[in-house]
């Protein structure tokens, strides 16, 4: 009797506790169907369209999300560096390199739940493609980090993990991203504050 | 004895898993369909429907995740059970768009200022029989909208314009307010 009470809460805690936990890990590990990755960078084009898979869906209602359309942008997500390493808030970054075609885009980290980072209680960290200064043959090197930087620099205020957000819009790249990977900037790791 | 318990207990276990399995793709697939926090659901907390309300700004009345600092985008609640819905503003930005969905936040249709006329913003949406209705008779003051049909009953508008710098917000958020969210 009673070890049969015992394997019914066994079956019920496996069953409702992995079963819950593993929609909620889901839903926060920002994966999902139908992702496109292009280096370090990953864009979900299809998260508000009717071939959305049913983990963008679920992400939608709970974050109320309303995607940006197609015809108005896509945002890509880099959460590492392109060494692989985690983007940390003590470290300096570069992103160095070009971004595709599109009327304008802008740069701005973001926390892991995709919360923009501020520097100050009025300024936002975040840069866009007609402030920008550029080399002559029109790449760029923006410096995301703690420390100032001469030309583009984002400052960054806070030590914890990031996530880099890049969004572009007005463009064709969904429809053209095979051919995008070297359009795309690396992201550099140039040192990181000793604690 | 002891070999019996324990066979009992992998099986449970197992068994367990496949719960597992069967309570994920049940939550996963009710979430949309139960969520009080989706965006339709806290936007009818805070304007009713036919009212333009911002979902992001620099006030932090941001509830969109992955927004995007630099745009303004403000959102309104439509249904089309008893007239068109229609979108309009007045002023020129460097850029704006509009991207209609239905309730759950699937997008119908998108455009930007590129693809409308002069660069004015004015959408209408319509079901298919009022766009009926629409067609046999155009009046004068639709020539110049974009035309959205849906079979959907009810949806949500969003209006984004990009503020390029401090300068320029004034701007925006002049156009963002002289935009109406009306029932015709």
């Amino acid at each position: 009797m009673l070890r049969t009470i015992a394997l019914t809460l066994i079956f019920l805690l496996i069953s409702l506790g992995g079963g819950i936990s593993s929609v909620w890990y889901t839903l926060n590990a920002n994966v999902g169907f139908g992702a496109i990755r292009i280096g370090v960078w990953t864009a979900f084009p299809q998260e508000g369209s009717n071939d959305a898979d049913p983990y963008s869906v679920a992400r939608r209602a709970r974050d109320a999300k309303l995607p940006l359309g197609r015809a108005v942008g896509l945002s890509f997500f880099a959460n590492t560096d392109s060494d692989g390493q985690t983007l940390s808030g003590q470290c300096n970054y570069q992103l160095v390199g070009n971004v595709p075609q599109a009327r304008f885009w802008t740069i701005y980290p973001a926390s892991p739940s995709l919360e923009p980072l501020k520097t100050s209680a009025y300024r936002n960290a975040v840069l866009h493609s007609q402030q920008l200064l550029r080399r002559q043959d029109s790449s760029f090197v923006i410096s995301i980090g703690p420390d100032p930087a001469a030309g583009n620099w984002i400052s960054v205020t806070q030590p914890n993990q990031m996530v880099f957000v890049l969004t572009l819009y007005d463009t064709q790249i969904a429809s053209t991203v095979a051919s995008a990977e070297r359009e795309f900037p690396a992201i550099v790791n140039v040192g990181c504050r000793d604690e | 004895m002891l070999g019996a318990a324990m066979s009992r207990t992998i099986y449970t276990i197992l068994l367990g898993l496949v719960g597992a399995a069967v309570v994920h793709l049940a939550v996963l697939l009710l979430v949309p369909i139960y969520s009080e926090r989706d965006a339709w659901s806290r936007l009818s907390e805070r304007a009713p429907l036919f009212a333009l309300s911002p979902i992001t700004g620099p006030d932090g009345t941001l509830f969109s995740r992955a927004a995007d600092p630099l745009l303004t985008a403000a959102a309104c609640r439509f249904a089309l059970g008893t007239g068109i819905a229609r979108v309009a503003a007045a002023g020129t930005v460097p850029y704006w768009a509009v991207s209609v969905h239905d309730r759950f936040g699937q997008e119908i249709y998108s455009f930007n200022d590129r693809t409308a006329t002069d660069r004015q913003l004015d959408v209408v949406i319509a079901s298919p029989a009022q766009m009926v209705e629409l067609r046999k008779e155009l009046p004068e003051e639709y020539e110049n909208s974009v035309f959205v049909e849906t079979d959907q009953r009810e949806g949500i508008v969003v209006v984004r314009a990009f503020v390029p710098d401090q300068s320029w917000s004034g701007v925006v958020s002049s156009f963002i307010e002289s935009a109406a969210c009306r029932q015709e």
